[in-house]
């Protein structure tokens, strides 16, 4: 009886070693090793190199400039959505889940045509006679469309994380202050502030995080001196220069620590901000008219703009020509039936759905098994496979993409189905299904949680074996939660883009995103026919996001939360 | 597992401990159920009793110990393969599954053919009163009708011994009472080997054939709800078990089979309820006496005493009598009426039988 559960917690084990720890020590040993031995030179190259520190630098300012961003969007949506009630609220966290469904690169595919010298918004301006000739946008501030699109992108993971910290503080705590004296304003900073405080901090070094390794934005938009993409650049020469180890262990070290502040401030919360039973006294305040009309114009604007990447990414898959005029001339749907006609495209949309569908089988089977251990087993060490199992969400897809050519496309390996450069397919399929592992664990864990043992006991005391129980009783209570993590699973790694980029390097084998990321390259209406694929891509996350929630209910949120 | 012919079974433990970290909560427990009996482990919460029932059941594993059905050792045997379905406190139904699947869950496991699941799930459905409900699911029943699937589950298996975890705390005075009834008539008509574990003592007390009392993982007492009523063995009994009257005394000598223990209030004749030879002349015990054997007297006959009033309390079909004497609160009940003939702040004399007078060991 004791055999089994360790048996399967060995089993993920050696999975997650090989296939993640491996992986990252190597990257490790090979950013401070070369052929003479120990080395901190290559480490120490990237801050004596003027380039390697720009690139670092700008960085670090993208990551900054997006979290300050998001935060100064998602704040105070949060709060009113979370402490005030106004007429269509409960649509709002509706509205705010649409930028996660545009995966941030395809975006920036409709921004640029967007930003462009000759594009829309500069055409827009002239013709209003507020700029004297075409205004180039992008060329003048080169970080301006990274930073707009990841913004409009992360701002949502933010305020769900806002929304559940807020959420958690007990109502009553906020009428006990405002009974001794505090102004809204002074509640909101004395009183909710500290005790959301952890949730902020968890939120926002998320989205730190997310755009620090962000690969696929700049990369469209051309900006190339940020460390992901000549983190990208240096995958050719990953056998021979040993610089590109040294950037991936920044990177690793920068997200790590990010992680371990995140998992210090959100430590120990909860208790706190809750006395005993929430109230149920404590109403939402309502807004006054002029309030409502103020959160009607914020919020408004907010989703107007956050839309734009979605509305001109669709603009560019129907237009005919987009060229120095505001909307474009000519409408087709040529692009959409060219995204899904050539060969190029079938055999990506194939790829991925391959790839997709692996990933989710191998997650749902490993989640639900590392759930199942810690939640139920409460097996010795099972609490350390749980934290093995979120390692994932610091570490970059970059990062671990780097490490599996790494480690698998020399070595032992070398030549085998776990060579990245003989059949990238199999390896493709572990690194989604490793980057989204948490997802799936999480799912799995609060199905589990909210399931009382009761149920199982109950069962095998009316004489089922326990394969039986599990079968009858474990999976049908909490299939919910499953196909949510699964769906979720399968979107994400249908559009994944880092892993994709780095390790699909044949055309039979490219998935979606590589082959977007291609298209926009070739010259005649490559960017249209990209842009429709974008669209199609952007209907099936869409689809996907709509089902998980309707399954999870209030509960979706909790799967882009961090800590 | 397969359905096996339904015998009478009894129920053996034998030294069985059981530790939770640094909390003992089974303590060499040792007990036997006799086959067809209702028999019933009573206790404070905490004392270990759902603990000892679970390791019956085999969803809690014993440190050490042995447990056997008919003489046969189950202790390592898995819950499935028992045969001892368990009522379980929070019901456990479960909530994807209707009624009439609920109900059917272990004959489906027992490979029993699909025509008699269903006239077996419809027969016990009958049997229990929820006719015609088996297509609901559980959260549309009421919690007494969801009680009685409960026990319909464990009933449609014919099993020889049922496991009964607080079956009604969670009820309602009224369908408490009907679910009572509705156990007392199944232990009636049947010789299912029952184990029954409440904190409730009025509930073991007018159910039980026998019961053993436990207190912090250990059992105190063994034996049928009148002896331990009337002959508690131990002072934790004596308390925990309705009301009592509990007196300090030492012995002074012996009258035939009865102890002579000087009080506080007098020279008490009293029945020693420990087993074994007479406590020695100076040892010290205490007189327990039930406020019910109380009663008004005029004469000063043995064990009487007076007392004054202090205080009257209505309880419906009686009345608790709060008697002072000498700094010694005792009660005693009377029948209830309109206008007693006690008063609070009169002196009266009590006296108590020397049969219903138990002298317990200190």
């Amino acid at each position: 009886m004791r055999f089994k559960p360790y048996f399967v917690m060995g089993l993920i084990l050696a999975f997650l070693v090989a296939f993640l720890l491996w992986p990252l020590a190597y990257v490790f040993k090979n950013s401070v090793m070369d052929k003479q031995g120990f080395t901190l030179l290559y480490l120490r190259s990237l801050f004596s190199d003027p380039a390697q520190l720009e690139a670092i630098g700008t960085s670090l300012t993208i990551a900054v400039l997006v979290t300050v961003v998001s935060l100064c969007i998602a704040l105070p949506m949060a709060w009113v959505v979370a402490r005030r009630s106004f007429p269509g609220r409960s649509l709002v966290s509706w509205v705010v889940m649409v930028p996660l469904i545009l995966p941030p690169f395809v975006g920036a595919v409709g921004m640029k045509v967007l930003f462009a010298r000759s594009g829309a918004l500069s055409t827009l301006l002239m013709n209003l006679g507020l700029a004297g000739g075409p205004v180039d946008w992008l060329g003048t501030w080169p970080l301006l469309g990274v930073v707009v699109m990841e913004s409009l992108h992360l701002f949502p993971v933010l305020y769900l994380n806002l929304i559940a910290a807020f959420a958690n503080i007990d109502p009553s705590l906020e009428e006990a202050a405002s009974n001794l004296g505090s102004s809204p304003w002074r509640v909101f900073r004395r009183v909710a502030m500290p005790l959301a405080g952890p949730g902020l901090v968890a939120g926002s070094i998320l989205v730190f995080i997310w755009s620090f390794t962000e690969l696929g934005t700049p990369l469209v938009f051309g900006v190339r001196h940020v460390l992901p993409v000549m983190i990208y650049d240096k995958v050719s020469e990953i056998s021979t220069n040993p610089i590109g180890y040294a950037q991936v262990v920044l990177v690793l070290l920068v997200a790590g620590m990010g992680f371990w502040i995140s998992k210090r401030a959100t430590r120990g919360r909860g208790g706190v901000a809750t006395l005993g039973r929430m109230s149920v006294a404590g109403q939402e305040r309502p807004l006054s008219w002029r309030g409502v009309l103020l959160a009607y114009i914020l919020i408004g604007l907010v989703v107007v703009v956050a839309v734009l990447p979605h509305l001109s990414v669709m603009m560019v898959a129907v237009s005919k020509r987009w060229f120095l005029t505001v909307l474009p001339e000519g409408f087709t749907l040529e692009f959409f039936r060219r995204a899904i006609g050539s060969e190029l495209t079938q055999t990506a949309l194939r790829n991925s759905l391959v790839l997709a569908v692996g990933a989710t089988a191998l997650d749902a089977v490993a989640g639900f098994a590392i759930a199942w251990l810690c939640v139920r087993k409460r097996l010795a060490g099972s609490d350390w496979l749980d934290t093995l199992a979120m390692i994932p969400l610091a570490v970059p897809g970059l990062v671990i993409a780097f490490g599996y050519l790494g480690c698998f496309a020399s070595g032992p390996f070398k030549d085998t189905m776990l060579d990245p450069r003989f059949n990238p397919m199999l390896i493709l399929a572990i690194s989604y299904a490793i980057r989204r592992l948490p997802y799936m664990v999480r799912s799995a864990h609060a199905g589990l949680e909210q399931t009382s043992p009761v149920y199982e006991e109950a069962a095998s005391n009316l004489g089922a074996s326990p394969f039986r129980v599990m079968r009858r009783i474990t999976l049908p209570l909490i299939a919910a939660n499953l196909l949510a993590g699964g769906i979720l699973c399968f979107a994400f790694s249908m559009l994944e883009v880092s892993d994709s980029l780095i390790l699909a390097q044949t055309e039979r084998f490219y998935p979606i995103t590589k082959a977007i990321y291609t298209l926009m390259d070739q010259l005649e209406s490559g960017t249209n026919i990209a842009a429709a694929l974008g669209v199609w891509a952007m209907a099936l996350l869409a689809a996907a996001m709509l089902w998980a929630s309707s399954l999870l209910g209030k509960r979706m949120g909790q799967m882009f939360r961090a800590g | 597992m397969k359905e096996t012919k339904t015998k009478p079974t009894t129920i053996t433990a034998v030294d069985v401990c059981k530790r939770f970290g640094s909390v003992t909560a089974l303590d060499r427990v040792t007990f036997d159920v006799k086959s067809g009996e209702l028999f019933f482990l009573l206790g404070p919460s905490g004392c270990g009793k759902t603990t000892m029932l679970r390791i019956l059941a085999g969803l809690e594993s014993a440190d050490s110990g042995t447990i056997s059905f008919n003489g046969q050792d189950i202790s390592l045997l898995p819950p499935h393969r028992r045969g001892a379905p368990m009522v379980f406190q929070n019901y456990a139904l479960w909530p994807h599954l209707p009624v009439n699947d609920n109900v059917a869950f272990g004959l489906v496991e027992r490979r029993i053919p699909k025509e008699e699941i269903r006239t077996r799930v419809a027969d016990v459905l009958r049997r229990v009163g929820l006719e015609g409900l088996g297509g609901r699911m559980p959260g549309q029943l009421s919690g007494g009708q969801q009680q009685r699937v409960v026990l319909a589950r464990a009933l449609v298996l014919n099993p020889a011994i049922i496991l009964l975890d607080e079956p009604l705390s969670n009820l309602d005075a009224r369908l408490r009472n009907e679910m009572r009834e509705e156990i007392e008539k199944l232990h009636r008509e049947t010789d299912i080997t029952f184990v029954y574990v409440t904190h409730d003592q009025a509930e073991s007390l007018s159910l039980a054939d026998r019961m053993a009392v436990m207190r912090a993982g250990r059992i105190e007492a063994i034996g049928t709800p009148v002896d331990l009523y009337h002959r508690p063995p131990g002072l934790f009994c004596a308390d925990f078990l309705g009301e009592s009257n509990l007196i300090d005394g030492t012995v002074a000598g012996k009258e035939v089979a009865l102890l002579k223990v000087r009080t506080q209030i007098g020279v008490l004749l009293s029945t020693y309820s420990g087993g074994g030879a007479l406590p020695a002349d100076g040892s010290a015990v205490k007189c327990m006496v039930r406020p019910e054997n109380l009663r008004r007297t005029d004469a000063q006959g043995v064990n009487s005493f007076e007392a004054g009033v202090a205080g009257l309390r209505l309880n419906g079909s009686t009345i608790t009598v709060v008697l002072e004497t000498g700094g010694l609160r005792m009660k005693a009940l009377i029948l209830s009426e309109y206008s007693p003939d006690i008063k609070p702040g009169m002196r009266a004399r009590w006296q108590v039988d020397p049969g219903n007078t138990v002298a317990i060991a200190r």
